[in-house]
């Protein structure tokens, strides 16, 4: 039994493929296992620094009853869908090409400039203009490199009054002197450059704004950068980023109001505010003691909720101490992690589930049918009259417990007969009584050297088989297949199904999709024929920020760990208000 | 004061050059001399005029923010000009993003010098800023290749005005040339074109143009496709057997319309080829159409002359796999695909080839039947070079010999081997 907990099965997994057959398997590597990882991933190399990641939640957490390995592997199962996963395999996939990795250094640009180290004057400015024999752009490639190398500002001051000197300061010139005063947050030089700019010419354009709009959102002169961001909405949506430094100056400056309408605008012209703009919310909101703020703040964590934003490290530890700096409210928070089961490591308690309610789930099966498959044009990934066929199929039969791709299945291992793999890994699933539904394409069918018909009749005994055209698409059948079987069918493929997660309309809908897919998609991760067939455990869990009346959950993305998009963090924030736990 | 000012300037600026003849030895003694008179701006001035030979100076004596006082002073001319070239009765909005264009390209940015109303208001009315930059860049690339075109055109007249000038005299010395032809002018060579286009049109072979896209693409992707039709149409008028070009779906007052009509003008109307509202299904028998698409799944064995093909004019830069595929599935119209993998190395880039690379490789094959002699025109970055058929054949012939002998051993190799990447074996998340 404590084999089993080291392999660290879900329900979900163990329902499907029943306890008992997992123990041979355990067996048969034991010395490979690391906690908390995956065994696709078994390799050394890869599980060490994993590990290495884990001690600040150890440090944390309350040391819940630990068997040897099998207690720390509850936490953190390793699924497709975790934070890490693509670049792993892309690190794997590498080692097993055999390719060099690293060699990536570009061929280094002619870097023939080399910017003086003091100021020069205009005659020796001269003498290197016509040493590099660069008569064209020489003060801007210059002035480049200086604010590349973040040189001297005397050193640019000086290149400005050659120029001025030889023939005037143009534009560009002065906006890339300016990049280099905000850079080096030299505010009076900005005000200078500001006055110069403004009496020169009559308007400006986005990108001096931007970089005005950051210098002044720093100084005293804060407001004036309220109205160059007024200015830009004459022309242009301001970006983000401009947004953002707006409202860390008025952040700076105590303004809460300011700050937080700024932020409302943004959202509405359709803006995703950066991480540290709402980090530096956070980090105000410490010094900030009315109700209003706390309100909007909670509201920032229900934005994060429904957009899927994820906290990095430090924005965690900012969310955390305003939450412990709550007057009146003891919260106690902490890094913590999530077990199979849905129960936080830290406070016990069950994390939302990742079934979607019924309305999310019809609507989703509608979208599926309407974007996915039939979408503008039914023909390009089926015809109708395929459809209707597979509609009849699939509603003349009971609902399913597992639909299979069978191309996908078959074609896990590189070598090796298709319809051999396929024939097993159906006839495993079949062993445990469950309703299967595998699908195809016609060619299938033919025999052939990997396709063996005698293959091909078995599993057509066990399962129920629909075979598409060879042209049509078999990932869009699948979705409704499993989708119209109802919640607990699940299906198996290992397509991460990006393509089809791009069809669906909105963003709404294709966070809708995702969850479904975490909780629904059984992934065989390898498979050796003749060995026993094992899926990456369905995490029955849902990876987002959530609340109930004393607690908040918030996931967060590690710093050391690369998170594609179509995965979730693994690490928790866990927040309580300790005088409801005593 | 300011006589005395001048006076000063004067003898200061003659002591510096005094000064300036002995070098070295007497430098220490010369540094004290500026710092006597009053402090004023002449003689800072004169100071920042010899720092060149000046190096031991301590560099703080550099007057650092000249340029702001050159800058000032050279303000009022300037901005009036500013708003001398602003005048005119723009509304507002259209005056500003103007306006921010014209500094965009102070700055550095890729946008045209001139902008017209009318392609502001194309601007204003993109959604994204992304898609104004891209906008405005394409318009920039436009306005160098005009004036490019512009400067290289005058610069020929201007030689041939020379040369027009010179030989005055030669030409009157020249004796007239027995000659068997009078000049042959472009126009006899058009008039044979149009005689073979007119041929074509009572007994050359169809070639289909199917025109349904125009929902799916965009502005840009039209005037493109427009583009590639007027080249292959001058092609197919080009070649000593061309084809009967059809225009089938060709609506009356539809974007494609408009745009021909645009780029053809007059011309048009006198085109030989056949334009019509019906489809291609209507106009031919169903047996004998086939659909050219990328993704169809039969690969074209043999140029046939008795099939009428049909070609999507699409340019898809969007990348909508399938769609002309969906169409030939819809009619239930045979498809085929060049056989580009069979004879190329392929290196990079889609598989879809332009309208206009599409007819000329037909066009050879109709004339010749050679694919390595067709597929001369695929462009050359997307491709290494041909494959050698006759090694090819000799090697599979040998691979078959080899898995006959051995098929009780490995009975699963012949799939992975006859994979073109055999050797690369696929992970479990690369898809299908």
């Amino acid at each position: 039994m404590m084999l089993l907990r080291a392999f660290n099965a879900p329900r979900v997994l163990i329902t499907v493929m029943g306890n008992d057959l997992l123990c041979p398997v355990i067996r048969c590597q034991p010395g490979v296992y690391k906690p908390g990882c995956f065994p696709l991933f078994t390799s050394p190399k890869f599980t060490a620094p994993e590990n290495r990641q884990e001690p600040p939640a150890s440090k944390d957490a309350k040391p819940i009853k630990k068997k040897g390995r099998a207690g720390n592997a509850i936490a953190n199962p390793f699924s497709v869908f975790s934070a890490g996963a693509a670049k792993r395999r892309y690190e794997l996939n590498q080692k097993r090409a055999g390719e060099t990795t690293g060699i990536k250094d570009n061929v280094s640009k002619k870097d023939t400039i080399s910017v003086p180290s003091k100021p020069l004057s205009a005659e020796e400015w001269k003498i290197l203009k016509e040493e590099l024999n660069m008569i064209q752009q020489f003060e801007d490639k210059m002035m480049a490199h200086i604010i590349t190398s973040n040189g001297d500002i005397n050193v640019a001051k000086s290149l400005l009054v050659f120029v001025a000197k030889e023939n005037g300061i143009e534009y560009k010139l002065l906006v890339k002197y300016l990049a280099l005063c905000v850079h080096q947050n030299q505010t009076s030089e900005i005000y200078d450059v500001y006055e110069i700019m403004k009496a020169k010419f009559k308007t400006l354009e986005t990108g001096a704004y931007s970089l005005f709009i950051k210098g002044f959102s720093q100084s005293d002169r804060w407001e004036e950068s309220l109205t160059m961001l007024e200015t830009m909405k004459k022309t242009i949506i301001p970006s983000r980023k401009n947004y953002s430094d707006c409202i860390l100056g008025a952040l700076n400056k105590k303004k809460g109001n300011i700050a937080w309408d700024l932020y409302h605008e943004m959202l509405e012209s359709n803006l995703v505010p950066s991480l540290d703009t709402l980090k530096a919310f956070f980090d105000t909101g410490k010094a900030m003691k009315d109700g209003m703020f706390k309100r909007e703040l909670l509201k920032v964590l229900l934005y994060m909720r429904d957009n899927q934003i994820y906290p990095d490290e430090a924005f965690m530890q900012s969310i955390k101490s305003w939450f412990e700096s709550i007057p009146g409210e003891d919260w106690k928070g902490c890094v913590s992690a999530v077990e199979n089961s849905g129960r936080c490591q830290r406070c016990r308690q069950s994390l939302e589930s990742i079934h979607l309610n019924q309305e999310e789930y019809d609507n989703l099966k509608d979208v599926i049918l309407n974007d996915v498959i039939q979408g503008t044009d039914t023909f390009r990934k089926t015809t109708p009259e395929e459809l209707r066929q597979f509609q009849k199929f699939v509603g003349s039969r009971p609902p399913y417990d597992i639909v299979i791709d069978g191309l996908n299945v078959a074609g896990i291992c590189g070598r090796g007969c298709r319809s051999q793999i396929l024939l097993d890994i159906v006839s495993h699933l079949a062993q445990q009584n469950l309703r299967l539904l595998m699908l195809g394409r016609k060619h299938m069918l033919k025999a052939s050297g990997s396709w063996w018909r005698s293959h091909m009749a078995v599993i057509q005994q066990k399962a129920d088989c629909f075979f598409t055209e060879n042209i049509s698409e078999d990932d869009p059948f699948l979705l409704y297949a499993t989708l119209n079987s109802g919640n607990h069918c699940k299906f198996i493929t290992r397509d991460l199904l990006r393509d089809h997660k791009a069809c669906l309309p909105d963003t709404q809908t294709q966070r809708l999709f995702f969850k479904w897919q975490r909780g629904h998609q059984l992934v065989l991760p390898f498979y050796t024929p003749g060995k026993q067939v094992m899926f990456q455990p369905i995490l029955n869990y849902d990876t987002i920020v959530q609340t109930t009346a004393d607690t908040w959950h918030i996931p967060y993305d590690m710093d050391n760990v690369e998170r594609a998009s179509y995965e979730v963090p693994r690490k928790w924030l866990c927040l309580q208000r300790q005088d409801s736990m005593v | 004061m300011r006589f005395l000012n001048i006076v000063l300037k004067k003898t200061v600026t003659f002591t510096v050059f005094q000064s300036v003849i002995p070098k070295g030895t007497r430098k220490c003694l010369f540094l004290g001399i500026p710092h006597k008179p009053p402090p004023c701006r002449t003689l800072l001035l004169s100071l920042g005029m010899r720092k060149e030979d000046a190096h031991p100076l301590p560099t703080e004596k550099l007057n650092l923010d000249e340029w702001k006082n050159i800058m000032k002073s050279s303000l009022p001319e300037e901005a009036s000009d500013e708003i001398l070239e602003r005048e005119g009765d723009w509304d507002s909005s259209l005056t500003a993003i103007r306006e921010l264009v014209e500094m965009w390209r102070l700055a550095g940015k890729a946008v045209p010098e001139s902008i017209s109303e009318e392609q502001l208001k194309v601007l204003m009315e993109l959604p994204t800023k992304s898609s104004r930059r891209k906008y405005l860049k394409h318009l920039a690339i436009k306005e160098r290749f005009k004036n490019a075109k512009k400067a290289k055109k005058e610069k020929l007249k201007a030689e041939r005005n020379d040369t027009l000038e010179r030989p005055v005299a030669a030409e009157e010395q020249r004796a007239p040339r027995n000659s068997f032809f009078l000049t042959f002018w472009q126009r006899s060579i058009d008039n044979l074109h149009l005689w073979r286009a007119a041929q074509s049109m009572l007994f050359g072979q169809p070639l289909v143009f199917d025109m349904v896209y125009d929902k799916v693409m965009s502005r840009r992707e039209m005037e493109n496709t427009v583009n590639q039709l007027l080249e292959t149409e001058g092609w197919n008028r080009k070649s000593p057997d061309p084809f009967h070009i059809h225009f089938c779906s060709l609506h009356a007052d539809g974007p494609y319309h408009e745009e021909l009509l645009k780029r053809y003008g007059e011309a048009w109307d006198k085109l030989l080829l056949t334009a019509t509202e019906k489809a291609h299904v209507d106009l031919f028998p169903k047996g004998k159409l086939v659909y050219l698409t990328a993704d169809s799944p039969n690969v074209m064995k043999m140029y046939e002359h008795d099939k009428i093909y049909i070609i999507g004019s699409l340019v898809d830069k969007s990348q909508q796999t399938g769609l002309s595929l969906a169409n030939a599935k819809r009619l239930n119209l045979a498809t085929a695909r060049l056989p580009l993998e069979k004879f190329l190395h392929w290196e990079t880039g889609a598989k879809n080839l332009t309208l206009d690379q599409m007819i000329r490789i037909l066009l050879t094959l109709k004339d010749t039947g050679d694919w390595q002699q067709a597929l001369a025109f695929v462009p050359k970055r997307k491709h290494e070079g041909f494959i050698d058929i006759q090694k090819k054949m000799e090697l599979e012939r040998k691979r078959k010999m080899y898995q006959f002998g051995s098929r009780t051993k490995n009975i699963d190799k012949p799939s992975a081997g006859s994979l073109t990447k055999g050797s690369k074996q696929k992970r479990w998340w690369e898809e299908d």
